[in-house]
């Protein structure tokens, strides 16, 4: 599966490495990152692809959305028949 | 008039106080009763601040220690244990206790002395990022940036450790940042929100639950969290639906209960295993479908629709899709579950199966066999009893044969699987519930992992009770090499360990050995009636094996038994 992962959060300490290594440890492999961060709101865009396809573009997003600083996270897959 | 003004103007300015003496407010603004913990350089102006307030220190001998006894503190008052150490090895020691807190959503705040704020990033004396270490392991952190943000930060990791699902949270706490007088900022409300469970996923769950006529619960380690052993108990005497535990639901439903058929998975029971396998619904309320609980998870319930309900929503359809999920309050959902599935024969069925699978106590010989052991010591253990055990065989055979009416009788590693876990939980258990009778059960490698902490059971004394279950070999290693790697046993020997008697003695502890099965009943009349620490050392045959067992890569129900 591969696909973008939007992610709206609160600039604080470590927010950037938490979101990443998340990403990272609950199998996926980032090729495209771009972020942007100012008085204290970032939003991160990820480029993804699961390293096996047991993995979900839904269920990262949602263990995102435990994080403490990630205000709203959406996903969109660039699979061939995903919508 | 005049003069008067400008006085009043001062009197309103707060003193400025110091940051040690902030967190140590904090604490006390918690509730925070006790804090396990080992003092260094970084750290030296918080233990400067600590004497004539209103918290004791429990100086442990090794800061993994004061870890796992924070954890077991966290797990058995709800409420975060709280551990402190130096920077450097001071925290990188603490680094087992958080991932066992994080593996198994304890409640912790784990406190870390850093270096001082300028030479962060030098490499300086005792430096290390604890921040950076523990990102994948803890639910939050925090480094302490400005003295004045003390008061804040203290006040949501304590917030974030016990909300939700909870987890441990580090604060590392530069040491100039300890040592500067400020006047603190003041501390913003947190409102939380609890979202009651949606009305159409209720009806959706209570219409597959009427429709069922095999259903199943299926709890875990969420039941303790939420304190949902009131709600999980009326849910399934009304709806008359046998249940099955994970290694951490033990007790959720007491075990004893009829219709409990007992823990599932790996080293569960067979009746607990065969009722998933034929099961038409499984509630799954708690639970994360751990692979230890699942067996091969494509055969795992393969003909049943699936309710899931836990307080995490990132749980529900992460390794199983759920036909209905809810997350949030559980206790909410389950009381709001009030369908009567007509699965009167299937209970029954259950039940002759739970029968016939029935644990067997006899084994050949005179010497002790642990499990017969410890049901007769579980059984005459009053019931404010808490097990904490190590991990090993001997972890798998309090799970087996104690019986545990909460969960909070039962403390045990069971995402991480630490060996080192058992003293030092019985330490925090004996202190978060001095009433409590609390019962430790080791293994000879286990036992070794924390030793040291004999020492804080002696300086505190605490009536922590051990029972060691001496094989003289990592045994849940050698029954892996003997099953599954053939026989060839590879550094499992541990035939020279010291006389663990002796040994307890010599921290001060009281202490005897027993051999022979005779012997068993003396030695819990001894154990349970002695007030103060006592460590029984059994010796047990090194062939034993836990039965029964799936084996790796294999469906539930392809169980290996004992031979009969
Ligand atoms: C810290 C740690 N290291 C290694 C292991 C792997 N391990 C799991 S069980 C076990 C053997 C435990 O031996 P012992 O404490 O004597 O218990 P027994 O199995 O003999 O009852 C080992 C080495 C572990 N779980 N934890």
């Amino acid at each position: 599966m591969s696909g973008r992962i939007q992610v709206d959060f609160d600039a604080a300490e470590g927010a950037v490495l938490r979101m990443l290594g998340l990403v990272e440890r609950r199998g996926f492999v980032v090729s495209v990152m771009t972020m942007a961060a100012r008085e204290g709101r970032g939003s991160l865009s990820l480029d993804v692809d699961a390293r096996d396809p047991g993995r979900s573009l839904d269920v990262v997003a949602r263990q995102l959305r435990r994080l403490q600083e990630v205000r709203n996270v959406s996903t969109s897959s660039s699979d061939r028949g995903a919508s | 008039m005049a003069t008067r003004a400008p006085r009043k103007a001062l009197e309103a300015v707060p003193a400025p106080v110091t940051g040690a003496r902030l967190v140590v407010e904090a604490l006390e603004r918690e509730g925070v009763r006790h804090l396990f913990g080992y003092p260094g350089g970084a750290i030296m102006p918080v233990y400067d601040a600590l004497p004539g307030s209103k918290l004791q220190h429990i100086l442990v001998r090794h800061e993994q220690g004061a870890a796992l006894a924070a954890d077991a503190y966290g797990r058995v008052t709800g409420q975060p244990g709280v551990c402190i150490a130096t920077s450097g090895p001071g925290a990188t020691n603490l680094v087992t206790g958080i991932a066992n807190a994080f593996l198994d959503s304890v409640p912790l705040v784990a406190i870390t002395g850093q270096v001082a704020t300028p030479l962060i990033g030098t490499d300086a004396f005792q430096e290390v990022d604890i921040f950076g270490i523990t990102l994948p392991i803890v639910k939050h952190s925090f480094v302490i940036r400005r003295t004045e943000d003390i008061p804040q930060v203290f006040a949501d990791a304590f917030r974030i450790a016990r909300s939700g699902r909870p987890g441990p949270v580090l604060i590392d706490l530069p040491k100039d940042m300890g040592v500067k007088a400020v006047v603190p900022a003041e501390i913003r409300p947190h409102v939380e929100a609890v979202e009651a469970p949606e009305a159409a996923l209720i009806a959706e769950a209570n219409a597959l639950i009427a429709e069922a006529r095999a259903p199943i619960l299926y709890f875990g380690g969420g039941i303790a969290i939420a304190r949902a052993e009131r709600a999980l108990r009326a849910f399934a005497a009304r709806a008359g639906i046998p249940s099955v535990a994970t290694l951490k639901g033990l007790g959720g439903i007491p075990t004893d209960d009829a219709a409990f058929l007992g823990m599932l998975g790996m080293h569960g029971m067979r009746a607990a295993n065969i009722a998933i396998d034929n099961c038409d619904l499984l509630i799954c309320i708690g639970a994360r479908f751990d692979d230890r609980a699942t067996g091969k998870a494509d055969t795992f319930a393969p003909n049943a629709r699936i309710i899931h309900l836990d307080g995490d929503a990132a749980e529900i359809g992460k390794l199983r899709r759920a036909d209905v999920g809810i997350a949030g309050d559980i206790v909410q959902a389950m009381d709001l579950l009030t369908a009567i599935p007509r699965c009167a024969a299937w209970r029954d069925q259950c039940l002759r199966q739970k029968a016939m699978w029935a644990m067997d106590y006899d084994a050949p010989g005179n010497g002790v066999y642990a499990p017969a052991l410890l049901k007769t010591l579980s059984e005459a253990a009053p019931d404010n009893t808490i097990f904490t055990c190590d991990v090993g065989q001997h972890q798998m055979w309090v799970a087996q044969h104690c019986r545990f009416s909460r969960p909070q009788a039962h403390l045990t590693s069971a995402g991480l699987g630490t060996m080192g876990y058992g003293i030092p939980a019985g330490i925090g258990a004996l202190l978060a519930d001095p009433s409590a009778t609390v019962i430790t059960v080791s293994g000879d490698g286990s036992i070794m992992m924390n030793i040291q902490e004999l020492a804080t059971i002696r300086r505190y004394r605490l009536p922590l009770k051990i029972v060691l279950l001496d094989n003289a070999q990592l045994g849940m290693v050698r029954q892996w090499q003997e099953l599954f790697f053939d026989r060839n046993f590879s550094e499992i020997d541990l035939s020279d360990n010291p006389d663990f008697a002796e040994v307890a003695r010599a921290f001060g502890i009281e202490a005897f050995t027993i051999d022979h099965r005779s012997e068993v009943a003396g030695a819990v009349a001894r154990l349970l009636g002695t007030n103060g620490p006592i460590l029984c050392h059994v010796r047990i045959d090194p062939r034993e094996n836990v039965w029964p067992l799936v084996p790796p890569n294999s469906s539930n129900v392809e169980m290996m038994e004992k031979a009969r």
